[in-house]
């Protein structure tokens, strides 16, 4: 540091960049405010915003690194544990004569009254499930669907197994209760010869219908690959053969599809008779 | 590398559909020259049932044969409703049964009748054959399990005489559909309902078992689309009229068009439309290294 | 001046007030070691800061409703649908609200972001050391926050309602109903009712928005607290022992480094927000349990959850004739034990060490090859359970069929992170063996020792590596062996000031003080018995900071001034052209 006017032109240098930083903010928090005022535009926008501050960041670390000294102090560090004299006043403090911690009967009944309460104050957590939903274990093991209760598409319409012809896939849902979660189901036509295992639900000229819902994760298996008669999960690929009975081929999932036992009503739409052979989706403690 | 419909390649894929349109060989379906607007924006929705209800004028050059309307016995609703082009019947023409021997016979055999090395064309429909063609899938070079997504070997006129001669074969199957503009609203709801899951919300495809993917639909046109939707390419479902009506087939391929490009990026480059996959390693790779990177210098003393 | 006149007189009257002089004088003092690791927190910080502020934005504009209503605005694909006020208002706030979906996207990036840091912060508390006793409550702290910062973000992704994170909530509710005998009451009680209800949005919106941010800010209040009360930890070297803290002062200079930070953490979010597109819930569209998108992945810090869902095998097993649902294990008890070793580090990891000790100097890493080893080995089987969570992206980009990404990827979950392990325990050994600095200043010629030495090693067969693994090398840095002398002496307006002079080192006392008492009791708490000497003051070099401050000031003018000047310029530009 002995040179004549180095470091002197070296801070004017360093001086020059933070000004010119500065300005450079400016003009990106007054770009920021144009885009702004003329109608907006995200990138525009987050590109100025983006220039004014890193101009303000650039213009800062330069004065700190530049202009101000770094480095070279040095602060004690006492260490932690407090004179033994500090401590033994504050033993007495808390435990002395008169401290209430030496009433243990006193203590021992106050802990049995926090206590309770700390127990009763849990009760209202109970109300976040409202009383007059079904209980857990009930609504996971039943849907809607029961005997009689007609499939319908998304939009509401019944569905004839004409309605299902060979290679496609049809999402459907019980009549009346399309936004349920533990509802939707999936109908298709497979050849009955090639079955391995006879679909759970039975079949209508070879229309079955399973649980759209993942027994894994929950997730719809939405993903129906035709030629194969197999289904698939978007979430962790669990792979189910549907003339298998949708048994679970690959992935996490370790329990088949519920089917939907099926026949047709009067009118030729196919109608459920009775519920999902199991619960639908993920399982849970109490399945049986 | 083919792989046109991984996702790397969405952009080059773009560059190269945009090359291939400005250098002559477009890969248009054989009625795409006829009155239905192909892009979902221009056009109003009132006449689009018009636009429907009017039949394609027969192409020029190549009437279309087809053989009748028969009724696939298998098939209780599938694909006998094609209501595109209306069936005629007329000579075969020299120029597709040519094509045809040359670059389809060897394997599907010269009738349609199929070899081990590949299915038979008879009753697969025209819709089926001008998908194939039109996207370039058919004819394929080495035999895959799923050829991608490419540049079509043949001209439109081409694909048209060869649509022409395969159908005369016989057996029926879909139609190549008409299509008009779509309601946006209901495409964006039916693709989310039955096509997002394989080919993703974004549309930008899905892996699916044993290799096969559900492609990207970044390059599809709204009639390879709307083919797409009829016949059920490969692993793909069919969704016949008794699924989707015509007009609903109108509103998918409208919103595929719209998802098509990066119309509906607003928030900037899409990173692939990968979701927090590519956003977590943005958010690593580049967020988090300026960050370090910037701490690193001010952490350290100027001069060292 | 003025500034500085101003400056005073707040001073004056906060003091008159507050007494607020010498707690101030000492928090200007405090010394900030120079190493660029120990900003890794602020990073986390800022980034919190950034997500309030554009959180509060949003939360201006945000619907955290599931009540249906008809969205009308100018995104025409969803106009005119019906959907949950919650997807309706975030779509809107995106399309329809002016610098609204910047806001959205920095806020998600910044999120991103934000356990990003907190992961490095942990990374380098870890590897250094810097848990051991007296900072094991900070630990437990950080730890704490983590937590929330996971939770926090999987609300925050949540509440818009949108197909993918509606997915992603299905997972979570199933991984907790799969709890043995708490689950279905768990997590019924959590959401109202069976999945989906209409009190799941607004439920995640109020921890979102209240409880979760309340509580980290709390923390983090107490975090630094601590960190002020314990000090900084530092590394050690030239004249650093474990009774002081050297490095920059708080004021000016890391003051302005902090700040400097700052801005450049809300430059980098920003930016991404502004051009680069994250989480169109437009394109994704709104939830319908019937619905799925494909490929699902959730947000990268709860991916590596998502990756032991798909990576474990179809486990299902009864207990007295219950279930215990497949994603038990991979979800419920993978996630637990990850968070309770993390929870409980500090004590495991003291068992193994001298004694109860306080530690103020930090390890280098490679002091401490079994902690190393084992830190490498957990990160592999993360950054594989991560590369699980993408596993169908990988298949499809690569057309792998996607079982064989996921074979191949249980098998590097169970065979890659030992040899990784042990592969970074035989480097710090070797590096410890080789000598060297921090491991923030690692150079090639390092790298290349090491790989000298390590052919060395293997040359000299493996009983060489193992024997000397008991103890580390004892390297005292109590006592620093080139710092001989504290000087001590009386500057010209009679403060007293010290310093410790050695080779090569020149660390100047933080502050100024009122006696010479003083002055000498903090040099020896923080030298020990190191020979004292009082001189004269000595001249210019410690007289550093106001010289400094007034440049500094003089800047800081010039810059306003130009400002102004351009400001003025073009108001008048303006006008005269509207004239």
């Amino acid at each position: 540091m002995t040179g004549g006017d180095g470091p002197g032109r070296r801070e004017r240098a360093a001086s020059g960049l933070v000004v010119g930083a500065f300005g450079v903010s400016a003009l990106g928090g007054a770009g920021f405010a144009t885009v702004y005022a003329t109608g907006g535009q995200t990138q525009l926008e987050g590109l100025a915003l983006a220039v004014a501050f890193a101009g303000l960041a650039v213009g800062l670390a330069v004065w700190s690194r530049h202009l101000l000294p770094n480095g070279g102090y040095v602060e004690e560090h006492e260490p932690f544990d407090s004179p033994p004299a500090d401590l033994r006043l504050a033993a007495e403090a808390l435990a002395g004569p008169e401290s209430p911690v030496r009433r243990r009967g006193l203590l021992a009944m106050l802990a049995v009254a926090l206590g309770t309460l700390g127990g009763a104050a849990l009760f209202p957590l109970r109300s976040l499930l409202p009383f007059d939903r079904e209980r857990p274990v009930h609504a996971l093991r039943t849907t809607p669907w029961a005997a009689g209760v007609r499939l319908v598409r998304a939009d509401g319409v019944p569905v004839r197994p004409t309605d299902v012809p060979d290679g496609t896939v049809l999402t459907v849902f019980p009549e009346g209760h399309r936004g349920r979660g533990d509802v939707p189901a999936f109908a298709v036509r497979l050849d009955p010869a090639r079955f391995v295992v006879p679909p759970p639900g039975g079949n209508v000229a070879g229309v079955v219908v399973y649980s759209l819902l993942c027994t894994h994760a929950g997730c719809p298996v939405a993903l129906y690959l035709k030629e194969t008669g197999r289904v698939l999960c978007p979430c962790h690929q669990s792979n189910f053969d549907l003339l298998a009975g949708a048994r679970p081929i690959a992935g996490p999932a370790a329990r088949p599809l519920p089917g939907l036992p099926i026949s047709l009503d009067a009118d030729g739409f196919l109608t459920a008779i009775g519920d999902f052979t199991a619960p639908p989706g993920p399982g849970f403690w109490s399945l049986k | 590398m083919t792989g046109t419909d991984t996702l790397p390649a969405r952009r080059i894929a773009v560059v190269l559909a945009v090359l291939g349109l400005a250098t002559g060989p477009v890969p248009l379906p054989a009625h795409a020259a006829g009155p239905a607007p192909l892009s979902a924006r221009v056009g109003g929705a009132p006449d689009r049932p018009q636009t429907r209800a009017a039949p394609a004028p027969p192409p020029p050059t190549v009437p279309t044969p087809t053989a009748g309307a028969s009724v696939p016995p298998t098939d209780p609703g599938g694909g006998s409703a094609a209501p595109a082009i209306p069936p005629t019947t007329g000579p075969v023409s020299p120029l597709g049964a040519d094509l045809y021997l040359r670059s389809c016979a060897s394997c599907h055999g010269p009738a349609g009748q199929g070899s081990q090395r590949a299915p038979s064309l008879v009753g697969v429909g025209p819709a089926s054959v001008d998908f194939q063609l039109g996207t370039g899938r058919m004819p394929i070079d080495q035999e895959a399990a799923q050829p991608p997504h490419r540049r079509p070997a043949f001209s439109a006129a081409e694909i048209r005489a060869i649509v022409a001669h395969v159908s005369s074969f016989g057996g029926g199957g879909p139609q190549i559909p008409a299509v008009g503009p779509g309601d946006l609203r209901d495409g964006r709801e039916l693709f989310l309902a039955n096509c997002a899951a394989c080919h993703s919300a974004a549309g930008v495809g899905a892996t699916l078992t044993n290799g096969f993917v559900a492609p990207s639909l970044d390059q599809s046109t709204p009639v390879q689309v709307a083919e797409a939707v009829r016949v059920g390419p490969g692993l793909m479902p069919a969704f016949p009229e008794s699924v989707l009506s015509p007009p609903q087939v109108d509103a998918v391929t409208s919103y595929v068009q719209e998802l098509r490009g990066n119309r509906l990026d607003r928030g900037g480059a899409s990173l692939g439309r990968l979701g927090p996959t590519t956003e977590g390693l943005v958010a690593w790779g580049i967020g988090l290294v300026l960050l370090v990177a910037v701490a690193r210098w001010l952490g350290s003393r100027a001069g060292e | 001046m003025i500034t500085r006149w101003l400056l005073r007189r707040l001073g004056r009257s906060l003091d008159d007030r507050l007494r607020t002089a010498p707690v101030l004088r000492r928090a200007f003092a405090k010394v900030f070691p120079d190493h660029w690791s120990f900003m890794l927190g602020e990073l986390a910080l800022y980034s919190f800061v950034v997500l309030v502020l554009t959180g509060i934005f949003l939360t201006l504009f945000f619907e955290p409703s599931t009540a249906d209503t008809v969205y009308s605005g100018s995104y025409a694909p969803l106009d005119g649908s019906r959907t949950s006020a919650a997807y309706a208002s975030t779509v809107r706030l995106s399309f329809d609200v002016r610098a609204g979906l910047l806001m959205r996207q920095t806020h998600h990036w910044a999120a991103l972001l934000f356990v990003a840091a907190i992961v490095l912060h942990l990374l380098r508390i870890f590897f250094t050391g810097a848990f051991r006793k007296p900072r094991e409550i900070n630990w437990l702290i950080g730890v704490t926050m983590l937590a929330l910062a996971l939770f926090n973000g999987f609300t925050g992704y949540s509440v818009p309602d949108d197909l993918l994170s509606g997915t992603g909530l299905r997972i979570l509710y199933s991984v907790t109903q799969s709890i043995p005998v708490l689950g279905e009451w768990l997590v019924f009680v959590a959401a109202g009712g069976e999945f989906p209800t209409e009190e799941m949005v607004p439920r995640m919106f109020v921890s979102h928005v209240l409880l979760v941010p309340a509580a980290l800010a709390a923390l983090i209040a107490a975090h630094l607290g601590i960190l002020v009360r314990q000090k900084h930890s530092q590394f050690p070297g030239p004249g650093r022992t474990e009774n002081n803290v050297v490095g920059s002062l708080f004021w000016p200079s890391y003051t302005m480094r902090t700040l400097a930070l700052f801005a450049w953490v809300l430059a980098v979010t920003f930016a991404l927000g502004g051009l680069a597109q994250i989480n169109p819930v437009w394109i994704y569209g709104p939830f319908d349990p019937a619905q799925a998108t494909s490929p699902a992945q959730p947000d990268w810090y709860v991916a590596w959850g998502d990756g032991a869902l798909r990576l474990f095998p179809a486990v299902e097993f009864r207990i007295f004739g219950h279930l215990v649902a497949s994603p038990f294990l991979p979800g419920v008890v993978f996630g637990g034990l990850t968070f309770a070793g993390l929870y409980l580090w500090p004590f495991l990891d003291r068992r193994h060490r001298r004694g109860q000790l306080s530690h103020q100097l930090l390890d280098p890493p490679r002091e401490h090859p079994a902690r190393l080893g084992f830190g490498v080995a957990v990160l592999t089987l993360f950054a594989v359970l991560l590369a699980a969570a993408a596993d169908d992206i990988v298949a499809k980009i690569f057309r792998i069929p996607v079982l064989d990404v996921l074979s191949i990827l249980r098998v590097l979950a169970l065979a890659l992170p030992i040899p990784a392990g042990v592969l970074a325990y035989l480097v710090a050994r070797v590096l410890q063996a080789s000598g060297g600095r921090g491991v923030g200043d690692l150079t090639r010629q390092d790298v290349r020792s090491v790989r000298r030495a390590v052919r060395a090693r293997v040359g000299a067969g493996v009983g060489a590596v193992t024997a000397g693994s008991g103890t580390p090398p004892p390297q005292d840095w109590a006592a620093p062996a080139d710092a001989d002398r504290i000087e001590l002496w009386r500057d010209r307006a009679g403060r007293w000031r010290w310093r410790c002079r050695g080779a090569g080192v020149l660390l100047t006392a933080n502050q100024l003080y009122l006696s010479r008492d003083e002055a000498e009791r903090a040099a020896r708490t923080a030298y020990g018995d190191l020979p004292l000497r009082e001189v004269e003051p000595p001249g210019g070099a410690v007289g550093v900071p106001a010289a400094m401050v007034e440049r500094a000031g003089r800047v800081a003018g010039r810059t306003g001034g130009y400002l102004t000047l351009a400001a003025v310029a073009y108001w008048r530009s303006r006008r005269s052209r509207r004239r």
